[in-house]
């Protein structure tokens, strides 16, 4: 028998007009995009919670954001132009051989606790970066220093074996084994980044990975901002600097980065006005963004490569025909042009397309006539006696939906049958680095435009190369031959040459080059998309006057 | 002698009585009838799936990608444009056996362990339910992605290790069940009439717990297909081109404003399922509730 529970339904009366209320509140109160607008505050869409705010252990993407913000290399970027711009090193000299850099600190750099920043503090914090007890995967850039390698590597445990010489209180002095175009776009690089050293040591011993010294009470960076609040997974923000060199040209007040894992509620979130920038944005919501007039979003081609990797230790992978066979049967175009939406740009070779200075040699185009040639030679014939093979890929919904297309691309043009598998990033990982699996996905982004970025990583010992890949001459070309050489049409010529040898011996197929997507307020100015995909707050400013983008436009 | 008589008579009073009138019951209740008729044309739909889908499962068609529904394709297409109608029937197949295997399991190692613990009870309960204890305090996906590791992905064992966590509160509701049934003055005739205690288990303890095991039975398959979603979610259960409703609805929900139909009717295959379940339940334990019968 039915009844009405008087007093539960005056409870949820009750519950019911509290709630309406709080939601007409909000309509009411202004948004996060107008209120920052107006107070020169930005509010970031920064992906995940960050994992470290100290610059020789990061590598995460939203922590490397807000180390953009709170640290400043010796030189820096712009923006618009990707040139290199005086950081906290007023100016540099660079010898006529190319291997010697003088770089001059800025006498007015100081740290945010108003110590005075000195060529001894980036000396010592780059031999903190390279330091072997610190585990910092970034090291690798600072290689081509004199004794770098062998120092990281914990062969010589000297720190005066590195060629990072203080010449006087504000000069420094670094030495290169071979001369480097890119070293100097290097010197603007996380890794890079000068510590507190005396902050460090007050919180444990320098070389942890991690200390209480990032606490916001405990902070001191160089940069254009300094950390001021730090909530576990609400919001991080950091404010304008009052001791930063050239804190006149900081035109925003505070910025708060929000991490927010999911696109979708990133979206909605841009969508409420409460961001002015996205980290990624949706790519079911790209085409509908695409075709908006006076659209928030911004696409731009991003230096990095998507590839799937093949482990040429596993049958029938270790037969290069099949690797080769695999190559030529993917339509790259078609996976872009249906699930991918044209939202990336079809590669098929390592080094992304319009680097600049470099061209990639032909590669293997789509020719399904050929991939059955090769399968009939390797002695799977129509796909007769394929033993199977599994394609592993992190979980997330772009992978996998190329995955899916893959599994049927082959199926249709080779008769062979793969599995797919999905895996957390971390197991993914520890995965690929056992070799225990065929085929996977995987996406290398570059932090310079130097192309050999992206074939170093497949030299013989790289831990990046996990595909069991090893060519005498491809190792030769690239750790002994490319470095020493000075002259651009040389090196590119050698690194042509190993390109065209990886992509012949295929444990690699390029699938694409990467777009980096945002969805950015109108009242954003100075946050250009670039080829980089990197925000310099110092050059960013909000339009006090722009509308608030929200639902439809407005 | 006398044995014989009395079995004649338990036999006698169970075939007349218990089903037949939970038949006449259940038939009177419209809802049930709905609903166990319902998930009838589901099973037999799922069983049939591969000789009646309109389409292959796995062949795409990337050039149509994600079309509403229309003539040719009823339900429309996914983006990898393959027909929905397909993809929901095969994954109510996975779905469903999902639903049913594991509860399955989960009700015969439950009620077994909850009915021995209960009856025997002293020292034999104390360390039998200390382990279903132990068993909760592991955290179950722990627990599953052990078994997974362990023995390798596979549909089956899928199945089996979902029923392996899911029983723990079954065994707990039957074993309640019967330590208040064995104070009944009818348990204890049937044990002064030397009754072996497997035959007053099975004869007089499980009918009469059936209420809650069924409620909570029809609780267990929602909450095991869901878990199977999330569980392939994470690479665990069943992948591509493989499907289930539970993976259908979460690829949905991602491209909902765009494409809603790749929500909607996977999402309406479930509920109706559940709401099937959940008639059919309530149907079945007022059908079945043995002191009713009694009066």
């Amino acid at each position: 028998m039915p009844h009405i529970d008087l007093k539960r339904t005056l409870w949820i009366g009750a519950l019911a007009s509290i709630f309406a209320l709080s939601l007409a509140a909000c309509g009411r109160g202004e948004s996060n995009v107008a209120a920052g607008n107006r107070e020169a505050v930005m509010h970031y869409g920064n992906g995940t919670e960050p994992q470290a705010l100290d610059p020789h252990v990061m590598t995460g993407s939203p922590d490397v954001n807000i180390a953009m913000a709170i640290f400043e290399g010796l030189v820096t970027r712009h923006p618009d132009t990707m040139a290199l711009v005086p950081g906290s090193a007023e100016r540099w000299e660079i010898s006529d051989d190319g291997k010697t850099y003088t770089f001059y600190i800025n006498p007015k750099a100081r740290w945010s606790n108003g110590d005075k920043l000195t060529a001894e503090d980036f000396a010592w914090s780059l031999r903190r970066s390279l330091h072997p007890d610190m585990g910092n995967q970034l090291a690798y850039v600072l290689f081509p220093i004199v004794g770098a390698r062998d120092y990281a590597n914990g062969k010589n445990r000297d720190p005066e074996s590195l060629a990072i010489v203080v010449l006087n209180e504000l000069t420094l002095q670094i030495k290169l084994d071979n001369p480097d175009p890119y070293f100097l776009g290097t010197m603007s690089v996380y890794a890079t980044y000068p510590v507190h050293r005396a902050t460090l040591e007050a919180h444990g011993k320098a070389t942890d990975r991690y200390t209480p010294w990032t606490k916001v009470e405990n902070f001191v960076g160089n940069g254009p901002f300094t950390l001021h609040e730090w909530k576990l997974n609400r919001r991080l923000v950091v404010t304008r600097s009052e001791t930063y060199w050239d804190k006149d040209k900081v035109k925003l007040n505070a910025v708060v980065f929000h991490p927010v894992e999911s696109e979708t509620a990133e979206e909605k979130m841009f969508r409420a006005g409460q961001l002015h920038f996205t980290a990624q944005v949706p790519l079911s919501k790209i085409p509908a963004y695409k075709a908006m007039e006076n659209s928030p979003y911004r696409q731009r081609k991003w230096q990095g490569t998507y590839f799937l990797q093949l482990n040429t230790n596993s049958p029938p992978l270790d037969n290069q025909l099949v690797r080769k066979a695999l190559a030529l049967a993917t339509d790259r175009k078609k996976i872009i042009n249906t699930v991918l939406r044209q939202t990336e740009i079809p590669n098929s070779v390592m080094v992304p397309a319009g680097t600049p200075e470099y061209r990639s040699p032909s590669s293997l185009a789509y020719d399904p006539e050929q991939a059955r040639a090769l399968m009939a030679e390797a002695g799977y014939p129509d796909g007769a006696g394929w033993p199977g093979m599994e394609f592993i890929f992190n979980t997330s919904e772009n992978h996998r939906k190329i995955a899916v297309v893959l599994q049927q691309m082959w199926k249709d043009e080779l008769n062979i049958d793969i599995t797919l598998a999905n895996q957390e990033w971390k197991v993914f990982l520890d995965t690929l680095n056992e070799g225990d699996y065929d085929l996977s996905r995987m996406g290398w982004i570059a932090d310079s435009l130097n192309p050999a970025t992206f074939l170093n990583i497949f030299t013989t010992d790289n831990g990046i190369n996990r595909t069991g890949f090893s060519n005498a001459r491809y190792d030769e070309i690239m750790l002994d031959l490319v470095p020493p050489t000075a002259d651009q049409g040389e090196r590119n010529a050698l690194m042509q040459e190993a390109e065209a040898i990886l992509l012949e011996a295929a444990p690699v197929i390029p699938l694409y080059t990467y777009n980096s997507k945002h969805l950015v307020q109108p009242s954003v100015k100075g946050a250009t998309p670039n080829v980089l995909d990197i925000q310099n707050f110092k050059f960013i400013s909000l339009n006090p006057d722009a509308p608030v983008w929200k639902d439809g436009g407005q | 002698m006398t044995t014989d008589v009395i079995s004649d008579i338990t036999e006698a009073e169970q075939g007349s009585s218990l089903w037949h009138d939970a038949w006449l019951r259940l038939r009177k209740n419209k809802m049930a009838l709905f609903g166990g008729i319902t998930l009838l044309l589901f099973v037999i739909i799922a069983i049939l799936t591969p000789l009646i889908a309109p389409y292959s499962y796995e062949t795409q068609n990337l050039d149509l990608g994600a079309t509403p529904p229309s003539a040719a394709h009823w339900l429309g297409t996914d983006i990898f444009g393959r027909d929905l109608l397909t993809q929901v029937m095969y994954g109510g197949r996975i779905s469903l056996a999902v639903g049913f295997v594991a509860t399955s399991v989960a009700l015969v190692i439950g009620i077994t362990w909850g009915a021995i613990a209960g009856y025997v009870g002293g020292r034999v309960d104390a360390v039998m339910m200390r382990l279903v204890d132990i068993l909760y305090a592991l955290p179950f996906m722990i627990f599953i992605v052990l078994l997974m590791v362990v023995f390798g992905r596979n549909v089956l064992l899928l199945f089996l290790a979902i029923g392996a966590v899911e029983w723990l509160t079954m065994a707990r509701i039957m074993r309640s069940q019967v330590q208040q049934l064995r104070q009944q003055e009818f348990v204890e005739a049937a044990i002064s009439l030397g009754l072996p205690p497997h035959t007053i288990i099975r004869r007089h303890l499980i009918p009469n717990a059936l209420g809650p095991i069924i409620v909570y039975t029809t609780l267990t398959i929602p909450s095991v297909m869901l878990l199977e979603a999330f569980l392939s979610f994470l690479g665990l259960g069943i992948q591509p081109p493989q499907t289930s409703w539970g993976l259908l609805i979460s690829y949905g929900a991602e491209t909902m404003e765009e494409f809603p139909w790749l929500l909607i009717f996977p999402g309406l295959a479930l509920t109706l399922t559940l709401f099937s379940l959940n008639f059919l339940g309530d149907g079945l334990r007022d059908a079945l509730d043995v002191r009713r019968s009694k009066d």
